[in-house]
């Protein structure tokens, strides 16, 4: 079990995100099915695309840097939001289902997240990352031999 | 005087190389310690973690909306 660590980090990281993606079929099935005007597609890119190839290139980083650091893997996973959500932002607001207006901002044309809650859902973005990587991410970790 | 050389070197790693005494089983049996062990390693959640993931959920509950929002950065 000591050969290929660097791959196994890399399939223990995106397992999670991957998990995922069955769920977001539904909402495509759901708008070609009922011709849902929500742009689907779109909001589908980063999740689907960019956060598992990060969860997996993350997990590498911290398989490579633990030797020297020591870092929980719950603290260098909280660190991640601080890297995705400004991506995910940018690529939403340039894919057109991310818009800010003058008393918050709108996810998706139907969720509208107010300014006051953005610092809130922020931390507890950092919250959730921490305990999925202490947990989940943790525990694919030891299963496959790398932590 | 070659072979009785090795023959020399044989006899003085079979005394240096001697089997422990008694029997090679252990004393008691070990499978029980195993079990232990494997007990002791079941995850302990501590508090803090536990107020997390309630300050989450209570998110969720009463701002149902941040939940794409979650899922599109999972």
């Amino acid at each position: 079990m000591n050969t290929h660590k660097h791959l196994r980090a890399y399939l223990a990281g995106i397992f999670l995100p991957t998990l995922v993606l069955p769920l977001l079929l539904i909402f495509v099935v759901v708008r070609l099915a009922y011709h849902v005007p929500i742009p689907v597609e779109q909001m589908l890119i980063f999740p689907m695309a960019v956060v598992p190839l990060l969860w997996g290139l993350w997990n590498m980083l911290w398989l490579c840097s633990y030797p020297h650091l020591h870092q929980p893997i719950g603290l260098h996973g909280a660190v991640l939001p601080l890297l995705l959500m400004p991506m995910g932002a940018t690529l939403a607001s340039s894919l057109g289902v991310f818009a800010i207006g003058s008393h918050g901002v709108v996810w998706f044309g139907l969720c509208f997240v107010p300014y006051t809650l953005i610092a809130p859902m922020f931390l507890a973005a950092l919250a959730g990352y921490y305990l999925v990587w202490k947990y989940v991410v943790g525990f694919l970790n030891r299963v496959l031999g790398i932590a | 005087m070659k072979t009785h050389d090795e023959e020399r070197v044989k006899e003085l790693l079979r005394q240096a190389l001697e089997p422990g005494e008694g029997s090679p089983e252990p004393s008691h049996d070990l499978w029980p310690a195993v079990l232990k062990r494997l007990d002791e390693r079941h995850v302990q959640v501590p508090w803090f973690d536990w107020a997390l993931l309630a300050g989450l959920v209570g998110l969720a509950a009463f701002f149902p909306a941040s939940i794409p929002v979650f899922l599109y950065y999972l």
